[in-house]
């Protein structure tokens, strides 16, 4: 466990997200448009700032295994890409409803030929998909989904087997699709018992077959098979070591250990595998 | 609570012991070893029957607790002696040096990387203009603030470094040598920055400076605009300026009189400056009455050589000019009033009528007026400060305030909660008992992600309430972090105790809202249970939760609830589309806002939706009420009135007189006219109004334009004679008000009663007392500590009548920051100076400055120590007090002695703070002191417990047979009571219930008497052992019958005895 509120190095005001890179170094984005990278044991690494903050601050990042770091500026209906120290590669993606726009997008995931996914919501609630070179290709997935419109897509991760997951907050359900954005299954329904979902903010393929789950309302992660039984659940509503508080993500690393963004204590818990 | 204790208290060093230094805040409790002596006395009288080595050790105990008693009632400190350092840091961030604000921050943190390698050592921050405010706690580690990232300063129009200094002295730990390193240009304009700095030194806290550099070399400023305080209309109004230039230079001189640029000729308004101060004249003609504002601006040539403040390069002042009375109407819209703008012009009352959204009212506007008429106008219309000087103009100027009716007045006009209720004669609530559709408001509040987004949250929920009525329902929803997420923070209820909710509102904790389904959804339901007629649910957010189902919607429109959106943050922040959708489809309204601070004013204008049960739309005919009204002169009490079609409820103040009433069908009168007194001026409520829907039928009314005459006559405000000379003027940061008086015979008048008050430019008033200082000449002094308008006002009381009121201003243009013109280095060395502190000129050397040298005497800080001495010293000593008087067994009381010295030595005296070797050495101590006691007495323990078992063993036998002789007794009762056997034989000794509990023999008694002689250890018990068989037969002989009392007293005196043999042997 490391951090605390403030603004010092190592500390955070409201973090929102975290990833873990191939080399379990640990990258978290706040509320104060910072993102602090960590060594594995925890220890403050670098951090750099967002270009722009005033309108808001970024709700998602993602570390892909050839340590490009994606941010998606939520705020700011773009995705920057930067290397494992903070600087700037790319940013594409503008404002809009239309092909290549956002409306404050959530999430990224990349798969293994190099595509782009990225997550977005407020009445534009999708996932679009983008060549390597950030040209947009299609929004794979969009619009009613198993019956239901999809709504606050808050996160996405890409499984061994080339299938795209996405967690739809605000239907309290997890989807299933392709990578052309074929519907292929989901489940979750709105409640605190184990096994039920409420405000999936986060999700993660691991590489047992296993999915893992963060939920922000009910304070806790959750695991389940890609059948969606439930596994295992962990943390509960707290302050104290091992619980948490409006948690918004959870990134599993190469070593097997759950890294969790537990937002409103401001800090990170590690668990160990 | 032991633990607590242990926790809270930090352990002084090990080794110490009794001789810490230690102080005492009530040295009078020392008195109380006095005792001492006496209680030896008295205790080695007392304790005859105790040998004499307790007796001392009795005598030494006491005396202690005597001791440590007296020290922890004189407050015992322990005053320890640290090598920690705090340094505190002061920030300038005052307008005169603005643009050295990143110097300061990067100076801090480079400074403070030096304490690296003192790991107990303390960094604090405090950074301050007009106020002073902490910015980082005294820190080990450094600053941690990265550059850039403070908030912003406010009111930096000043600078107050006595208070930084204050606010330092307060917060330093008390463990810790002190010092202040203060980054400023040394321009004070606001305390007493050596007072502090001898406090400071005072308090042994060094102030260290570093002296924030500047020079404005090519300066010009205004230093005064001086214009007479009061003028005849048509005078000629002199000018008088006084400009400071730094070098010689030219320019030009822009006069505006009332914002309109007065013409000049070029080559008359030219001017040349020389170094020092240059003195200019312009006379002005003035028209028209009520205040005039001047305001007079240099303009350079060459505005990159000559100059290079750009603020202090205006000056304003104002004068009154003594007009004809007039009224100021405030309207929406003036074609609804037209009719009584005329009835008063034939009067012969002038009114002006002004669009209320044309803004731009002030106080200094308000006072050209002798009322003001509010027609119809709703509370948002104004802003919080426009309506503070409304009431200031009334309460305070003695201004006439009249407020008609209609849909956007008095309560259905947001008026309630207003500062603007307090001043009318009517509350603008229902406060009797009438059953009128209610209205229901809920507010939806998503925390944003606008700095302080969760403040203006609960500030909005808490102004919407005030404006709603308190027969209206309000609730507040918002996201919170509890189980289930949306939660009515404050539930939906009558808003009858609003003072309840808003503790509530406050409570309320603001989470991060994914959607607005779940709380739209609830609110819905909520309201939809209501019996309310208008239901209204407005949302705060920036827009970024997922937008509700279309069947939140369609629930919506099928309960009749409306949904006004606030859209609040800045640029492309805020989602306005989903918004404007939820607002578009529900039939209320979309707000963008940028600017929070307009938020109130859009909730106020929101609730009104709910304030609709306010109004009364049904046709009466007013009544008299109070004949004797001088407002209703010429309008008898039995006189038909004309109709009104409708009225804004409201319900009459105590005080109040209500001329004309509404008598409803229930009974109840509703004010229709009422007026009173409100401060120095006057306020009127006619709560119908003139619209054609209500008031159609008393504009033809004839003796309409009679009785709207005598309103706004009485409402008018009372001119001082004109005997009375007031001005005002500034020196440094205070300011004097001064009233020449004179009678018609030029006389002065003396010892008159001026009840004054001055209104700061920040709208609060404070009263003026005026001293005389010669004959009819008057003064009262002010504080100057804001830039804007101050405006006094002083009423005149002639033999205790008032005789109207006069008015006086000055005004302040720019900041005193802007008239610094280069770094006050006398005044910072001169704290340098005062506290021993040095100079550290040069902020680009920071890393080289010895500012965390530990240079200074060594701190001593005092802890309190009586809660810790009473627990761990006072009561240990008690117990060994009463272990010594009281276990006679040696063994024990040398177990008991071990066990207090260990605690005292340990917790006491704080050894178990030291290192192991300490502890140790304390336990082996203890245990030595112990056994060396114990060493005596083990062998006969030892030897006696072995012939206890023995004797236990006899004993038990004994038992048996005594059992034995019992069951025959129950055997032979049992055979009784079934008859089997006759009566009990006389020479059958009598069972009683003693005998229970006896042996019955002999034989039994002695060894009873080995038993308890057994009981008594040390010296004696060998004798006693011998001795108890030939005594105890004798002991048996004298008393068959005695009881086990008269035995134990026997054997214990027989032992005192054996005791005092020992002793004298």
């Amino acid at each position: 466990m490391f951090g605390g509120l403030g603004l010092g190095q190592g500390e955070f005001s409201y973090p929102r997200a975290l990833t873990v890179d191939r080399q379990n170094r640990i990258y978290v984005v706040d509320k104060s448009a910072r993102i602090q990278r960590f060594g594995s044991d925890g220890a403050f690494q670098l951090g750099w700032s967002m270009p722009e903050r005033l309108a808001g601050k970024p709700v998602g990042i993602y570390a892909h295994s050839d340590d490009r770091v994606y941010v998606p500026d939520t705020h700011y209906h773009r995705v920057m890409v930067f290397d494992a120290d903070g600087n700037e590669l790319a940013r594409f993606g503008r404002e809009g409803n239309g092909d290549g726009e956002f409306q404050l997008p959530t999430d990224v995931a990349v798969d293994d030929d190099g595509f782009i996914y990225v997550s977005e919501y407020n009445g534009n609630d999708r996932v679009t998909k983008w060549s390597p070179e950030f040209e947009f290709v299609s929004a794979v997935c969009a619009g009613e989904v198993d019956g239901k419109i999809m709504r606050r897509p808050a996160a996405l991760d890409i499984d061994r087997e080339g299938t795209l997951w996405v967690a739809d907050a605000c239907n309290h359900r997890i989807l299933r699709f392709d990578l052309n954005g074929q519907f292929l299954s989901s489940w979750g329904e709105m409640g605190g018992e184990p096994g039920q979902l409420r405000y999936p903010y986060d999700i993660d393929c691991l590489d047992d077959g296993t999915i893992l789950v963060c939920e922000f309302g009910n304070h806790r992660l959750q695991w389940f098979d890609n059948e969606g039984k439930l596994l295992r659940s962990w943390g509960k509503q707290g302050r104290r070591k091992g619980e948490l508080w409006a948690p918004w993500g959870a990134a599993v690393g190469n070593d097997g250990r759950v890294c969790i963004v537990d937002s409103l204590n401001a800090r990170v818990q590690i668990l160990e595998k | 609570m032991i633990g607590a204790m242990i926790s809270n208290f930090e352990p002084y060093p090990f080794g110490l012991g009794l001789l810490l230094p230690l102080s005492v805040d009530k040295p009078m409790w020392l008195w109380l070893l006095l005792v001492i002596p006496v209680l030896a006395v008295v205790s080695w009288r007392v304790l005859v029957a105790v040998r004499p080595f307790r007796r001392v050790m009795a005598i030494l105990v006491r005396s202690l607790v005597i001791v440590v008693l007296a020290l922890c009632l004189a407050d015992v400190t322990y005053v320890r002696t640290t090598d920690k350092l705090t340094v505190f840091f002061l920030m300038d961030r005052s307008d005169s040096v603005k643009d050295l604000q990143q110097v300061q921050e990067e100076y801090l943190t480079t400074v403070s990387a030096q304490i690296k390698n003192k790991p107990r050592d303390r960094v604090g921050m405090i950074d301050f203009a007009s106020n002073a405010y902490l910015q980082q706690l005294p820190m080990q580690g450094g600053y941690h603030v990265p550059v850039g990232r403070l908030p912003e300063m406010d009111h930096r129009d000043r600078t107050d470094v006595a208070a930084a200094i204050r606010l330092a002295l307060a917060m330093f730990p008390h463990d810790s040598a002190k010092r202040i390193v203060l980054m400023s240009d040394g321009n004070d304009n606001m305390g007493n920055i050596l007072t502090e700095a001898e406090n400071a030194q005072a308090a042994g806290v060094q102030i260290d400076v570093v002296p924030l550099w500047y020079e404005h070399r090519n300066e010009v400023y205004f230093d005064k605009l001086v214009a007479p305080t009061r003028v005849a209309e048509g005078d000629v109004v002199p000018l008088r300026m006084l400009l400071h230039a730094e070098r010689a230079t030219t320019g030009h001189v822009e006069i505006y009189h009332n914002g309109r640029l007065v013409e000049i000729p070029k080559d008359a308004s030219r001017i040349s400056l020389r170094p020092g101060n240059n003195p200019f004249n312009v006379k002005l003609p003035i028209e028209g009455g009520g205040p005039q504002r001047f305001e007079a601006r240099f303009v350079p040539d060459d505005p990159e050589r000559g100059d290079s403040i750009e603020e202090n390069n205006t000056a304003t002042s104002f004068s009154f000019v003594a007009g004809k009375s007039k009224a100021l109407l405030l309207t929406m819209n003036d074609e609804d009033d037209l009719a009584l703008v005329e009835a008063l012009g034939k009067e012969n009352i002038t009114v002006e009528v002004r669009d209320v959204s044309a803004g731009n009212l002030d106080l200094l506007d308000l006072m050209s007026y002798s009322v003001v008429i509010l027609a119809n106008v709703p509370a948002n219309t104004f802003t919080s400060e426009q309506q503070m000087d409304i009431v200031n103009y009334v309460s305070n100027l003695g201004g006439g305030l009249i407020m008609t009716g209609g849909d956007d007045s008095f309560g259905a006009g947001g008026w309630i909660g207003t500062p603007l209720a307090e001043v009318m004669p009517v509350h603008f609530e229902i406060k009797h008992k009438r059953v009128i559709p209610r209205g229901a408001l809920a507010v939806i509040c998503h925390s944003c992600e606008i700095a302080r987004g969760n403040y203006w949250g609960t500030e909005v929920a808490k102004t919407s309430l005030d404006t709603i009525s308190s027969r209206d329902y309000f609730g507040v929803l918002t996201y919170s972090w509890s189980p289930g997420g949306v939660n009515w923070d404050v539930p939906l209820q009558l808003a009858t105790d609003k003072a309840s909710i808003k503790k509530r509102i406050d409570q309320m904790t603001i989470g991060d809202m994914p959607d607005f389904d779940p709380t739209m959804k609830m609110a819905t339901k909520g309201l939809a249970a209501t019996d309310a007629a208008q239901k209204h649910i407005i949302i705060i957010s920036d827009g970024d939760p997922s937008p509700p189902a279309a069947s939140v919607i369609a629930d919506m429109k099928k309960n009749k609830i409306t949904c006004s959106t606030i859209g609040i943050g800045f640029g492309s922040h805020v989602m306005e589309a989903p918004l404007k959708d939820i607002a578009k489809k529900t039939g209320g309204r979309y707000y963008p806002c940028r600017n929070p601070k307009k938020l109130p004013k859009i909730f106020v204008k929101e609730s009104k939706v709910v304030r609709r049960s306010l109004i009364s739309e049904e046709r009466f005919s007013p009544q008299v009420q109070y004949a004797a009204s001088e407002m209703l002169a010429g309008i008898s009490s039995g006189e038909p009135l004309p109709p009104l079609g409708g009225m804004v409820l409201t319900s009459p103040k105590d005080e109040a007189q209500i001329a004309l009433v509404r008598l409803g069908k229930d009974g109840v009168a509703d004010p229709v006219l009422a007026h009173w007194q409100a401060g120095l001026g006057r306020t009127v409520a006619f709560t119908s109004g003139f619209w054609p829907r209500w008031g159609g039928a008393w504009v033809s009314w004839p003796k309409y334009s009679k009785l709207w005459s005598q309103i706004v006559r009485w409402s008018m405000r009372q001119e001082a004679p004109a005997n009375l000379d007031v001005f005002t003027r500034i020196t440094g940061n205070e300011g004097t008000v001064v009233v020449d008086a004179v009678d018609k015979d030029a006389s002065a008048l003396n010892m008159l009663s001026l009840p004054g008050v001055i209104i700061k430019p920040d709208q609060k008033t404070e009263q003026l007392v005026f001293t005389q200082t010669g004959p009819g000449h008057y003064e009262a002094k002010f504080k100057v500590d804001q830039t804007g308008q101050y405006i006094a006002n002083v009423a005149v009381n002639e033999d205790g009548v008032a005789q109207g009121s006069i008015q006086t201003g000055v005004s302040v243009p720019f900041s005193p920051e802007f008239r610094e013109l280069t770094t006050n280095v006398a005044l910072l060395e001169k704290v340098k100076d005062v506290t021993g502190g040095r100079w550290h000129e040069d902020m680009s050397q920071a890393a080289s400055h010895p500012i965390f040298d530990h240079d200074l005497p060594p701190n001593r800080a005092k802890e309190p120590i009586w809660e810790w001495m009473l627990a761990w010293i006072l009561l240990p000593l008690f117990l060994l007090d009463v272990a010594i008087r009281r276990l006679a067994s040696w063994l024990a009381f040398s177990v008991v002695f071990e066990l207090v010295l260990m605690v005292v030595l340990l917790f006491g005296v704080g050894v178990i703070y030291g290192p192991w070797w300490g502890i140790l050495g304390v336990i082996l101590l203890v245990e030595l002191i112990g056994w060396s006691m114990r060493f005596k007495s083990i062998g006969p323990l030892i030897e006696s417990l072995t012939s206890n078992v023995a004797v236990l063993g006899q004993a038990g036998e004994r038992s048996t047979a005594s059992i034995g002789q019992l069951k025959d007794v129950r055997d032979r009762v049992q055979d009784e009571a079934s008859g089997k056997t006759k009566a009990k034989p006389t020479h059958q000794p009598d069972v009683d219930r003693g005998a229970r509990f006896d042996v019955g023999d002999d034989a039994a008694k002695i060894d009873a008497g080995d038993l308890r002689e057994s009981i008594e250890t040390g010296p004696s018990t060998r004798k006693d052992k011998s001795q108890a068989p030939k005594q105890s037969p004798g002991a048996a002989a004298d008393g068959d019958d005695e009881d086990a009392t008269s035995r134990l007293l026997r054997a214990k005196r027989r032992a005192r005895r054996d005791m005092d043999e020992d002793k004298d042997n």
